[in-house]
């Protein structure tokens, strides 16, 4: 019963953490119709940021993010204008040029740290929370949740009460159906990827102390997005957080009671499942046939 | 089919020409650069066979892996029964092609970017099973041990005859992988790609022709799988993954993927640019990224367009640029 | 901070194939020669802390020896170099670093670290007779003749841990092991250990083997501890570092052992001091007041360290000793033999008996479990982490073990499907 519980707590933070890097996956292959390779690395930097700038330079850990955010979101928009623009019209094309954005951003991040061992960000919250006398979560783990839980429904106010958000869905939804409305695909882009970067940005400095940092963290980070992107439909944002937490529920009960690897097998055979049964996802809209 | 005949002067001379070239090459090149001469013929088959794949539009993310199924499958009978590369290799691709086959079932229901995740998920679990049974498969530590053949008492195993020896293979497989583009099949393959709904109406199973691309790339994918663990001796799960399948994309894109010998130009060229820049090795991915970037963005035809590009500058004759294949 | 920017470019960034030790003001002796010695590691990569290290680590032996006018071997005087390869734990690469390494450096023997990459090179490295050395026991094949492993053993010495452990707390009952599935290092030391708890009569009550691509160690540590084993044992796990930081989280209050325990200055951090006193695992620093004792095949071990840490601060791991322990091995074997060629220091290395091994009382081991007697095994030590330091407590017999279970060991070995030719 404590592990069911516990492991219901691990599912949740998890699946907050997996659904911060998925929307901005989903929003950005929504709007542009580009698979972004390069979003893990993007998580990626965001981690590298808050090691070099909080464990290196001890800058405060909430400055250090906002850091990492403001950084990672300049590469998404110079992503976006120099090299998804221009290759708008192939989405192979923006495919590859991510590919090999990822492979820049691992060399810069390999100048800036040495590669070598992981790096580790000692907890900047430290203590754990005690509930019901046998839930222990560390108060890094609660911090982490919280504050995706806040970015996430920020985004969803804005995505539902706002006029940009809207125009955002709309393009997502059917790209031609809304320029036909005179919407400005440039700038829903820019919007896109701004804050899809943003998002992989804070979830980048949310897991900077939880987790082994390197070069090649990203690498996990974007095969986890796949899945929960697929599972959740892809053009759907409320279907990719559904997904993310479905997820991590999934992953984390068979890791408790089968084990890591099964887990893993587990989450692709669910995707290819969805992928055959309803390729649309769970919260996806069918749009041709 | 053009019925020109191919038999000209000039085109046995070039023929000729080339064949010297290919021969020659070995013998200038340092020990070790043999090895990786071996893995270029290599991957010229690898490319050549993902772009049989890719032919009708659709781009799979299992290629890489299917090629480990061919390396997995000749070692296991070497490993366990003695057989010998001859016999190998046809297993190997067998193996590859009969997975194709299996695969094609769940995957070539989806299509575009459903296609392209879903074959990357089919082949990590295939790659998982390979980490999971230690027993069969070895772990992560992968099979060892497998050895190039003996033939009329030449030893395999040193660089230059096996050069030779993929040579000729893979000589023999692009032939017949340009026989297939250039026949009926093919054209069927690249009308189902440009008008998929219309090569339908005429009656044109598409389904069936995607899976024998599917299936027939495999087999040779498979084939050149089996072909390099005979000379590299192991196969690791590693060696198969994501990352070696992101090369094979980067080879054929930047190579240009609208005509044949496309794929081939990008393999040599960046694998011979990979190893020029060997001696700045920690900024080597972002060269290898910046270079990517730059050719997609300023040679979106690939690299294979150049010739073309340079003829009309100059005015000599006029090659009219055909439409990138995905601007739809 | 890991490795400074400079070391870094100074090792990697020059060109994949670089001779570390340079030329430096010393003056050669007069009729000096240079016999190169080959690192074909990983230094970058997941595999980078069990390689880079290594490198580091010879060339503070081998300035040493350099500064001190070299080696002599037969009647000719030598300063030795090093030659290094980052293959990145990549197959390919391990091949073509080997390959080059002696065709246009004419190394005399090639230190690697082990697994699949060490498996891809012997068939070349057997005909060319080229001496090789790995750590890890299990690389060893009856075909692999020109292959030593002649300061790590690994998986086997993590045996005299839970000896120590079940002899100095004999309350504990019940043991977890949890590990990364990979057949190289993690399900070699998973076997080892499971063996090691039947025979000192400690259950193991879980198994947990993951993969690579775990992000939260958080479900793991917790489905472990569900089991309320009274030691968690981490067998040779990528993950040391989460894993001790969930258990210090989730309020584990039993024993920890360890293979390795990597960097543990971070996992203090992480954690606390007190939380991980107590920890066993298998590896000294080398400023440990009892590798002065006799018995001990290693040159001012306190010194070593010092050098070390001055010019590396931060990067020790516990192959920092261990690839120049096979450095000093083959020095030994080549001083023997007066003769640097391959065959030549093999065949001595192998007629001694009772070869120089770094903890004392080495002998040759390994026919029976993977068809060559190619291990070097003698004692190993047990370390404990007092007050926020590793130190050593007693050195215990490997060999000693071998001889009396080996058949336990090979029992688990073969159930994790792994190769057992004996």
């Amino acid at each position: 019963m404590e592990l069911f519980l516990l492991s219901i707590v691990n599912g949740l933070i998890q699946g907050g953490f997996f659904a911060l890097f998925a929307v901005g996956l989903v929003l950005i292959f929504g709007v542009m119709g580009v698979v972004n390779f390069a979003h893990g690395e993007l998580v990626m930097v965001g981690a590298f940021t808050i090691w070099l700038l909080h464990a290196q330079y001890g800058l405060g850990y909430i400055p250090a993010i906002m850091v990492a955010i403001i950084l990672v979101t300049i590469i998404g928009l110079l992503m976006e204008r120099f090299l998804f623009r221009p290759t708008r019209s192939d989405p192979l094309a923006g495919l590859i040029c991510s590919i090999g954005v990822l492979f820049i951003l691992q060399v810069a991040a390999t100048l800036v740290g040495g590669d070598g061992p992981s790096k580790q960000v000692p907890p900047p919250f430290e203590g754990t929370l005690v509930l019901f006398e046998f839930l222990r979560i560390p108060y890094q783990r609660v911090f982490s949740l919280l504050i995706s839980v806040t970015a996430l429904g920020t985004l969803w106010f804005f995505l539902t009460r706002s006029k940009f958000g809207w125009a955002l869905r709309a393009v997502a939804q059917d790209r031609e159906a809304a320029s036909l409305q005179g919407i400005n695909s440039n700038r829903i882009s820019i919007i896109a990827i701004g804050v899809g970067a943003a998002l992989a940005g804070l979830a980048g400095g949310l897991v900077a102390p939880l987790t082994n940092i390197n070069p090649h963290m990203g690498h996990n980070v974007i095969i986890t997005a796949f899945i929960v992107t697929i599972v959740g439909g892809v053009g759907s944002l409320l279907g990719a957080v559904l997904a993310a937490v479905l997820y991590a529920m999934l992953h984390t009960f068979m890791t408790v009671y089968f084990g890591g690897t099964i887990a893993t097998i587990c989450g692709l055979i669910l995707m290819v499942v969805v992928l055959i049964v309803k390729p649309s996802g769970i919260m996806g809209v069918r749009v041709s046939e | 089919m053009n019925k020109k005949n191919i038999l000209t002067v000039q085109n046995v001379v070039w023929a000729a020409i080339l064949l010297a070239a290919l021969l020659a090459t070995p013998h200038f090149l340092k020990f070790y650069h043999q090895d990786l001469l071996i893995y270029l013929t290599i991957n010229v088959l690898v490319v050549c066979s993902y772009r049989l794949v890719t032919l009708t539009g659709e781009w799979s993310l299992i290629h890489a892996v299917m090629m480990g199924v061919g390396a997995y499958t000749a070692s296991l009978l070497f490993i366990h029964f003695g057989l010998d590369m001859w016999f190998t290799l046809p297993f190997a691709g067998g193996a590859a092609a009969l997975i194709a086959a299996l695969l094609c079932f769940p995957l070539l229901r989806m299509t575009q970017f459903y296609f392209l995740i879903g074959s990357f998920a089919a082949g990590e679990a295939i790659r998982l099973t390979w980490i999971e049974f230690v027993g069969v498969f070895g772990g992560t530590g992968g099979l060892r041990g497998v050895e190039a053949p003996i033939l009329w008492g030449i030893d395999f195993i040193d660089p230059i005859p096996y050069y030779y020896l993929s040579l000729f293979i893979v000589s023999v497989c692009l032939f017949i992988l340009y026989r297939i583009e250039n026949s009926r099949v093919g054209l069927t393959l690249h009308a189902i790609h440009w008008k998929a709904p219309l090569a339908e109406s005429v009656g044109v199973n598409a389904w069936r022709y995607r899976a024998l691309a599917f299936i027939v790339g495999s087999f040779f994918v498979g084939l050149a799988g089996g072909l390099k663990v005979h000379y590299l001796g192991s196969v690791s799960p590693n060696q198969m993954g994501i990352g070696f399948m992101v090369f094979i994309l980067i080879w054929v894109i930047v190579g240009g993927y609208n005509k044949f010998y496309g794929p081939i130009i990008g393999v040599i060229v960046l694998t011979v640019f990979d190893e020029s820049i060997r001696t700045f090795e920690v900024l080597r991915p972002a060269i290898y990224g910046a270079v990517l970037i730059l050719s997609v963005l300023f040679l979106p035809l690939g690299l294979e367009s150049i010739p073309g590009r340079l003829r009309s500058w100059f005015g000599v004759g006029s090659t009219p640029h055909e439409p990138p294949l995905t601007d739809q | 901070m890991g490795i400074s920017r400079r070391d870094f470019v100074r090792n990697t960034a020059a060109g994949a194939l670089i001779a570390s030790t340079g030329l430096p003001s010393r003056v050669f002796a007069a009729g000096q020669k240079t016999v190169k010695i080959g690192m074909n590691i990983p230094m970058t990569g997941d595999y980078a802390p069990w390689g880079l290290p290594g490198l580091y680590g010879c060339q503070v032996v081998v300035d040493d020896i350099n500064a001190a006018g070299g080696v002599n071997i037969g009647d000719q005087n030598y300063a030795i170099e090093i030659v290094s390869y980052d293959h990145g734990y990549d197959i390919e690469k391990a091949v073509q670093g080997y390959k080059q390494m002696v065709s246009e450096s004419d190394v005399k023997m090639v230190m690697m670290l082990g697994g699949s990459t060490v498996g891809a090179v012997m068939p070349w490295a057997d005909r060319k007779k080229i001496l090789t050395t790995t750590l890890l026991a299990s690389d060893i094949t009856p075909d692999t003749e020109y292959l030593i492993a002649t300061s790590e053993s690994h998986p086997l010495y993590n045996v005299t841990g839970v000896e120590w452990l079940a002899q100095h707390h004999p309350e504990v009952k019940t043991a977890a092991i949890v590990t990364n599935n990979d057949a190289e290092y993690g399900l070699q030391s998973a076997a080892t250990y499971q063996a090691a708890f039947e025979v000192a009569g400690i259950e193991v009550v879980d198994i947990n083997l993951h993969g690579f691509d775990v992000t939260d160690f958080a479900p793991i540590v917790s489905s472990v501890l569900a089991k309320n084993p009274d030691v968690f044992c981490m067998a040779t796990s990528f993950y040391c570092t989460p894993l001790m930081e969930q258990l210090y989280h989730q309020g584990y209050k039993g024993k920890i052992i360890s293979c390795t325990l990597d960097y543990y200055d971070e996992i203090i951090a992480k954690t606390s001091k007190e939380f991980v006193n107590g920890t066993i695992f298998q590896f000294p620093d080398f400023d440990d007041p009892k590798l002065n004792e006799k018995g001990i095949n290693f040159p001012n071990p306190g010194d070593f360290d010092a050098k070390f840490r001055k010019d590396h601060p931060n990067d020790w791991s516990a192959v920092a000793w261990e690839y120049p322990a096979n450095l000093l091995n083959w020095i030994e074997g080549a001083k023997a033999a007066g003769s640097v060629e391959p065959t030549e220091v093999l065949k001595a290395l192998r007629s001694n008996k009772n070869p120089e091994f770094v903890f004392g009382e080495g002998r040759w081991w390994g026919k029976e479990f993977w068809g060559r007697d190619s291990v070097v095994v003698g004692r190993w030590p047990v370390v404990v982490v007092q007050d926020g330091k590793a130190r050593i407590q007693e050195y215990r017999s490997v060999s000693g073990w071998l001889d009396k279970h080996a058949a336990v060991l090979a029992k688990y070995m073969k159930s994790h499907g792994l190769r057992i030719t004996g």
